[in-house]
């Protein structure tokens, strides 16, 4: 009986080797094109290094450096606006733009297309028609000009106060499209049944959002969530190719300032180390998230 | 079960045992490796000549090149930036392209002094570089080595660029001294000109640079000037504060656009006359439609004080290679072509044409600009090469921020310059 237990077990649960194959083969592809790098970058941030000579080990130099680094505390909190301003408007204008076009009509397509369009196009190629429209005598400022708003035209870009947000609207006209077909999916999946219940029982429309809508795009809600979070945390290339961070670090974002002290200024260790920051930054807030969803899945 | 277990185990061990030991003996420091590669093929190139117009001339001199018949290049073009950027990984790599266009002196002083740029002191015996001159012979040579590590090929100069009808529309002349130059900002805008334009915005905060350069060369001198980019005085010293009180005096003539726009941008509002002049080395006039470049004139930039001896930007360009090539006879080949006189003449001719050829023997464009530019240089008692060439890649970021800061908020200049040197400071101690 016991022999004939542990023969069935192991019939049970051996893996054939074609699986492990599938599971080994990429494994270590990952190992080396990722795991490997990231292993090294952790290395890195412990030492100084031009990228030429050999990195010098200085221990916890490069974080101890970073308390007293102004552009980091500038970049680490523009970071986290980033991830307030680009995250929540994303959100609400996808969710609006979804309610708006969710109804069937005629020609709806045409304008769900046309906000969806702009998340076909690279980010770097809508960075640079942006570019184009903020210039000094660019369309916006010529737009200001023309209906009599000439005291605020601007050079959009090159002034620090208004970099950051001039350098947002691009990264939000690429998501809003992205976030809209999100919740147009969710909203589809509404069963109009309740709806027509809560008319029958006199709801409002914004009663009928807040008790039916919204609850019933949770789901679509977590998606979306990951999302915007993941993109925040990765955004680089719109503000690279916009401002690269400047004017003197005011869009500064964390990505940007590792890219510029790494690459630009050659002080690779230091630069390691911002990466290493940032990853613990977006694996702390997803993992939060994700205990969040978990312990609410299980409730 | 037991074999998956088995199986699993042993390869997470592997995997750690081999990154341990990879961390441990810092594989990350890429170590030299002379494996790999290969040594036939054409020699490659890689050029940051990116501009229309220098972009056909360099294809133009490969050609040549191919058409002699023994030896073949392959030219790889790559945008500015990133090939700055890539530099360093370019010549750390084990199997790393053969030649590069770039600067001599402590530019390519940082590289030799780690032994990653090949020596040419053979080929500086050939006759196609035993004319150059001492300057250029000096400029060339590593000073940690003592062998030459540079082949360089053009020269240009720095100046005030103006268009000569827009002067003579204005009633306008060139200015000498820094008292006229300042009255000549003031009649251009009471015509409603910004008289000074910059483009130090988009990819080229690196302009506003030169207006330090020269500030400082004037005020401090050369010497002063490169002791301190080499971080032998501080930014935040005063005579360094001396040289914001002088550019304090020329900004209210600034374009106001001129953080805002690139220096491409600020070439078409000089041409178009929305700008008065410009400070601008002649590679601008690779962006600049030909038909304008006769219109086209410069002055030296003011003298500030007559004390200071007189110096002016003249950075060189050329070429060095890898000392990791795996094709020596064939680069060393190749950069014996380059400096020679044909070679110089053909990228003269395809480009822009306001270069000055480093042969003796190479004959310029020979246009009235350019035996100005020629002039200008040859009287000049020493010669700067630009913030970078100066001091490092590594230290014009630093410089970037400071100047775009300042053209922003010149009140703030206490605290920029203290943040500039702190910046400047790390790099130093690297």
């Amino acid at each position: 009986m016991a022999l004939l237990g542990s023969t069935r077990r192991s019939r049970a649960t051996r893996v054939p080797p074609v699986v492990l194959a599938f599971v080994l083969v990429p494994l270590l592809a990952e190992a080396f094109w990722v795991f490997w790098p990231a292993l090294q970058g952790f290395y890195l941030s412990l030492t100084s290094w031009d990228g030429l000579s050999a990195p010098k080990f200085v221990g916890l130099g490069n974080f101890s450096e970073m308390v007293h680094d102004e552009v980091f505390r500038t970049a680490a909190i523009n970071t986290v606006l980033w991830l307030l301003l680009f995250g929540g408007l994303s959100a609400a204008l996808g969710l609006g733009a979804a309610l708006l076009l969710q109804q069937e009509r005629r020609g709806i397509g045409f304008y769900r297309a046309a906000l969806f369009l702009p998340v076909v196009f690279s980010l770097v190629a809508t960075a640079l028609v942006w570019q184009a429209m903020y210039q000094p005598d660019g369309l916006i400022n010529n737009v200001l000009q023309a209906i009599g708003l000439g005291g605020w035209k601007h050079a959009w870009l090159a002034d620090q106060d208004t970099a950051f947000y001039a350098v947002i609207v691009p990264a939000l006209w690429r998501q809003v499209g992205y976030v809209m077909v999100l919740y147009l999916a969710g909203l589809k999946g509404i069963d109009p049944v309740l709806y027509e219940a809560a008319k029958v029982d006199g709801a409002t429309r914004l009663q009928q959002f807040r008790h039916i809508t919204l609850p019933q795009l949770r789901s679509v809600n977590a998606v979306v969530l990951s999302v915007i979070v993941i993109d925040s945390l990765r955004s680089f290339d719109v503000v690279w190719a916009l401002t690269r961070g400047g004017p003197y670090h005011s869009s500064e974002l964390l990505s940007t300032y590792m890219y510029s002290t790494a690459f630009q200024s050659l002080r690779l260790g230091y630069g390691s180390a911002l990466a290493v920051v940032i990853f613990v930054l977006a694996f702390g807030v997803i993992a939060s998230y994700l205990v969040r969803a978990f312990r609410e899945a299980d409730s | 079960m037991t074999v998956f277990n088995a199986t699993r185990r042993r390869f997470l061990v592997g995997t750690g045992a081999v990154g341990a030991g990879a961390l441990l003996s810092g594989c990350v420091t890429q170590t030299p490796s002379t494996s790999g590669g290969k040594s036939g093929g054409p020699v490659t190139l890689q050029s940051n000549l990116s501009s229309p117009q220098a972009k056909t001339a360099m294809q133009a001199v490969v050609a040549a090149y191919d058409k002699r018949g023994d030896a073949r290049a392959q030219l790889n073009t790559v945008a500015s930036e990133t090939f700055r950027t890539q530099l360093p990984t370019y010549l750390t790599s084990a199997n790393p392209p053969d030649a590069y266009t770039w600067y001599p002196g402590s530019v390519a002083e940082s590289y030799a002094k780690k032994d990653l740029l090949l020596g040419l002191d053979d080929i500086w015996e050939k006759p196609e570089l035993a004319g150059y001159s001492d300057a250029l012979k000096k400029l060339c040579t590593s000073a940690s080595s003592g062998k030459k590590v540079f082949v360089p090929t053009s020269y240009y100069w720095w100046g005030v660029f103006y268009r000569k009808s827009n002067f003579a529309k204005w009633g306008v002349k060139e200015p000498k001294t820094w008292d006229e130059f300042l009255d000549l900002c003031d009649k251009l805008k009471s015509k409603g000109v910004a008289p000074i334009g910059l483009g130090a915005g988009g990819d080229t905060p690196w302009v506003a640079s030169t207006w330090f350069d020269y500030l400082n060369i004037r005020v401090n001198g050369a010497k002063y000037h490169r002791e301190l980019l080499a971080g032998k005085h501080r930014f935040d010293d005063p005579e360094v504060r001396k040289v914001f009180d002088k550019w304090d005096e020329a900004r209210p003539f600034f374009d106001p656009n001129g953080t805002a726009i690139p220096f491409q941008d600020a070439t078409t509002a000089l041409l178009q006359g929305r700008t008065g002049m410009m400070l601008i080395g002649t590679f601008f006039a690779d962006a600049a439609p030909k038909d304008a470049l006769g219109d086209l004139d410069f002055f030296q930039f003011p003298i500030i004080d007559p004390k200071v001896p007189v110096a002016e930007e003249a950075p060189t360009d050329g070429y060095f290679a890898s000392a990791r090539t795996k094709r020596v006879d064939g680069v060393k080949e190749l950069l014996r072509y380059l400096a020679s006189a044909e070679a110089q003449e053909l990228y003269l001719r395809n480009s822009s044409g306001t270069a000055l050829p480093t042969h003796p023997d190479a004959k310029d464009a020979g246009t009235p600009l350019v035996l100005k530019g020629r002039k200008l240089i040859e009287s000049a008692t020493d010669v700067t090469q630009f913030f970078n060439r100066d001091s490092s890649d590594a230290l014009q970021p630093t410089a970037d921020t400071a100047l775009v800061h300042y053209l922003a908020k010149p009140k703030e200049i206490g605290s920029i310059l203290t943040t500039w040197q702190r910046s400047a400071q790390k790099i130093w101690s690297q």
